[in-house]
């Protein structure tokens, strides 16, 4: 073993889970983990990068965005235009070329992942139909771990157990469609709204006790037994909760009641950005920010944890699970507009658009998303997210990092947007400022222990070598746009911006145990309800790519 | 003197010369721009293993000589100067142009003046489809310039044009203006299936035919003796497009739509019987 080992020299270390906040030491590695110094003094390291004077942290950990499957490949083909007038990745001897725009291709997303210092990221919204599709991907976007979630909230069988009053059922159900698709957690989108948007012209969820019809069953109902169900299955990640009314003026009560309803249950409130507005009774000088309240009860209640779904201003593509948003937003931007029927599973909408600074409504997403990390006092309760591509692109991130460690920055884009915003958003007194070590919580520690993911996001013993190496610069967003290293299970797969070594990561995902007698149920509902047969159905993930099972 | 490129011998794999335009050349030496490195196929070659360099490119002038079907985005991105074609060319020649002219005495293939936004592009031979027309997944073709082709085109020509002036000696094939905005398309042989498809404005003109196959969502708006095609007659007098009798005046049936659309795009045709 002792050949094995890697020395990271006298870096100032930034590991929040183990209490390390910018302390100088030395990192031992071997085998694509973090180990201990060797006791015997006459052990040389293979290999010591000379990390004096530089920032060290766990490799960064995206833990929402939609990176793989059928919507992203619908999103390249809707807008070619965009892929072609982004300047083209261009091949080198150890990576492959590749595309940009709002949606970069596989390959390059991997790349630019890792040229951020991220070495894990979990897409967001698979519905299992598509799981086969997605792990086939995700088996092609290199250099991070990756995974994905998959949609339960607008499932037939679902609703139905719920209607039914069979908790149990509903709890083998998850498992086992969790392990068919080889995800890694479940997540609700708009639940019951998708289902009566399939069901006819504007049809949607108003509010969390609409009745779905056909199952008699209402949001809050579908929420609080989901995020009651994976609690019993003790999963990694708690249920991961789009709420109803993303987008919508007024939506803030929605999101209050979500909140509620997971009744003491662990929930992750995801993009909360976008539901954190006030207004709704037509008067756009209504719209603004409910973060405050909101945040309040987050602070108050230790189950929740949120990311933000921050806007970035510029072109972007919004792709959701929530069909009658996609609609809402083509009929708003006058843009090409996808919408798609996932049969007993979900629904998908596809919108081009873009974020002006100029116009209130965007200034108030940007200035909400950045009153959330300013206004959750605990950093472990909230998450960096884009939603890439939804609110821009994780390349974003830096900016963002910059945006929350510099108030004079922050202040300078601030002062620049439409007087509503500037006179009414509580971010004109908010002088908060992040630390690094806070920094390194929301990007890296704290996403990896709300994924339940204990190898991730830490530099103790036995945690994966996943490592990030920053360089400080005058500004927060230069340092981390590129990592003088990246390491990765212990290989160095980006040094000075470039790729060393374009390693494949691993698939992340769950394979709870369940009652197996409720499978004939299942199979009796999918052979009469599903266009594909039963035995096509689960992914062999072995057969596929590298996979490992968390938890 | 212009610069000539001669091609030297035959080329294998196609070859794409975007960014190799008049603005850029105009203060390189020979060696230089023989050294430039353009893609064939998918290597990159030196543009002097490619082409014999001669000449002086100092008055932004190019001249391109031989049989350069196989030679792709000829003036692509060009902003000023002149580019001579003497043979044929092939696909995106002079797309996204914003000025300049581009002459080709021969034929041009695919994509001609595709999303071009100015400036003036003459063919004495005929071109392919999607000619001033828009990329997949853009919004708008041509914004503004002029395509002179004294052959025949093939079809999608100026789909989703948004201005400017297109004129083809001879036919078209199907869906001339798909979908277009804005602009004009003046066709002086037969054209194929669906004129107009969709358009929202602008006009088009189809004056070697009758009755010209409009689609059913195309209305009768009257005959009128139109004088701005006097006016285009002078332009293209003076473009060096040869004189075309149909533009001096005579009585012509006017067809308002496409009604599907937003329906305010005209049609001229030179007898009555437009749609089927």
């Amino acid at each position: 073993m002792s050949s094995d080992f890697i020395k990271i020299l006298g870096g100032t270390v930034h590991d929040p889970a183990n209490g390390i906040d910018g302390e100088v030491r030395d990192l031992w590695l071997a085998g694509g983990k973090v180990v201990a110094a060797p006791t015997d003094p006459s052990v040389q390291a293979v290999r010591v990068i000379d990390a004096r004077g530089l920032v060290v942290m766990p490799g960064g950990v995206d833990m929402h965005c939609h990176i793989v499957g059928s919507k992203v490949n619908t999103a390249r083909i809707m807008c070619p235009e965009r892929s072609r007038e982004a300047a083209p990745v261009a091949r080198t001897a150890t990576t492959r070329s590749g595309t940009m725009g709002s949606v970069p291709s596989s390959f390059a997303t991997g790349y630019r992942y890792a040229g951020l210092g991220y070495t894990t990221a979990f897409d967001a919204a698979i519905a299992p139909l598509a799981a086969r599709h997605a792990h086939l991907e995700l088996a092609d976007t290199p250099c991070v771990d990756r995974g994905f979630y998959t949609l339960v909230g607008n499932n037939h069988y679902v609703m139905r157990s719920i209607q039914k009053g069979e908790p149990e059922k509903l709890k083998s159900f998850i498992a086992w469609l969790l392990g068919a698709a080889g995800a890694y957690a479940t997540k609700l989108v708009n639940p019951g709204g998708v289902e009566l948007w399939k069901q006819g012209r504007d049809g949607n969820a108003r509010d969390l006790d609409t009745t779905v019809d056909g199952f008699g069953v209402t949001p809050g109902q579908i929420i609080g037994s989901v995020a009651r169900a994976v609690d019993e299955l003790r999963l990694p990640h708690p249920v991961h909760v789009h709420c109803n009314n993303l987008g919508l003026p007024g939506n803030w009560t929605t999101t209050l009641e979500t909140m509620k309803r997971l009744d003491g249950h662990r929930g992750h409130l995801t993009h909360i950005q976008f539901h954190s507005y006030a207004g709704g009774d037509g008067d756009e000088d209504t719209f603004g920010s409910k973060v405050a309240p909101l945040a309040e009860y987050v602070n108050a209640h230790p189950n929740l944890t949120v990311d933000v779904g921050q806007v970035v201003f510029g072109r972007t593509m919004s792709m959701t699970a929530d069909g009658p948003v996609g609609h809402y937003l083509s009929r708003l931007q006058g843009s090409k507009w996808y919408s798609s029927d996932i049969e007993q599973e979900a629904g998908c909408g596809i919108v081009p658009i873009e974020y002006k600074n100029t116009s209130a409504v965007h200034a108030w997403q940007w200035a909400i998303g950045l009153e959330w990390y300013l206004m959750v006092d605990d950093p472990w309760r909230v998450t960096m997210s884009t939603d890439h591509p939804n609110g821009g692109s994780f390349l974003a991130y830096p900016q963002i990092i910059r945006l929350l460690m510099d108030r004079t920055f922050r202040q300078n884009v601030f002062q620049a947007l439409p007087a509503p915003v500037r006179e009414k958003s509580a971010l004109k007194d908010l002088d908060r400022e992040y630390t690094l070590n806070e920094i390194a919580i929301i990007t890296r520690a704290g996403p990896a222990r709300m994924l339940g993911l204990k190898d991730k996001g830490h530099l103790g013993v036995g945690a994966d070598a996943d490592i990030t190496i920053y360089a400080p610069a005058s500004d927060a967003e230069t340092m981390f746009q590129m990592p003088r290293h990246v390491i990765k299970a212990g290989r160095l797969l980006v040094e000075d911006g470039e790729i060393r070594e374009p390693l494949m990561g691993k698939t992340l995902h769950v394979a709870p145990d369940y009652d197996r007698e409720v499978e004939a149920d299942i199979q009796a509902w999918f052979e009469d309800s599903y266009s594909i047969r039963w035995r096509n159905y689960p992914v062999d993930l072995k057969a596929q790519t590298e996979a490992e099972v968390v938890a | 003197m212009p610069l000539i490129f001669r091609l030297a011998s035959a080329i294998g794999s196609p070859v794409r010369l975007g960014g190799i335009t008049p603005d850029r050349l105009r203060d390189m030496s020979l060696v230089e721009i023989a050294r430039l490195e353009v893609l064939q196929g998918n290597v990159s070659v030196a543009l002097g293993d490619l082409f014999r360099v001669s000449g002086d490119g100092a008055d932004g002038r190019l001249t391109f000589e031989g049989d350069l079907a196989g030679v792709h985005e000829i003036g692509r991105g060009m902003t000023g100067g002149e580019i001579v074609v003497r043979g044929s060319a092939g696909r995106h020649v002079g797309g996204g142009m914003t000025g300049g002219a581009i002459h080709i005495h021969g034929d041009a293939g695919d994509w001609l003046g595709c999303e071009m936004k100015g400036g003036l592009i003459h063919v004495r031979g005929s071109a392919g489809d999607h000619t001033g027309a828009a990329y997949a997944g853009s919004r708008r073709g041509m914004t503004e310039g002029t395509i002179l082709i004294e052959g025949s085109v093939g079809s999608h020509l100026g789909a989703s044009m948004r201005r400017g002036l297109v004129a083809v000696g001879g036919d078209c094939r199907d869906v001339a203006g798909l979908e277009m905005i804005a602009g004009s398309i003046l066709v002086f042989g037969a054209c194929g299936r669906a004129p107009g498809a969709g358009m929202r404005r602008g006009t088009i003109g189809v004056f070697g035919m009758s009755p010209v196959p409009l689609l059913p969502t195309f209305r009768a708006a009257g005959r009128f003796r139109p004088l701005f095609l006097r006016l285009i007659r002078r332009d293209l007098e003076r473009l060096g497009f040869p004189p075309r009798d149909e533009l001096s005046g005579e009585e012509l049936v006017l067809y308002h739509g496409d009604l599907v659309g937003l329906g305010k795009g005209e049609v001229w045709c030179r007898e009555d019987g437009g749609t089927p």
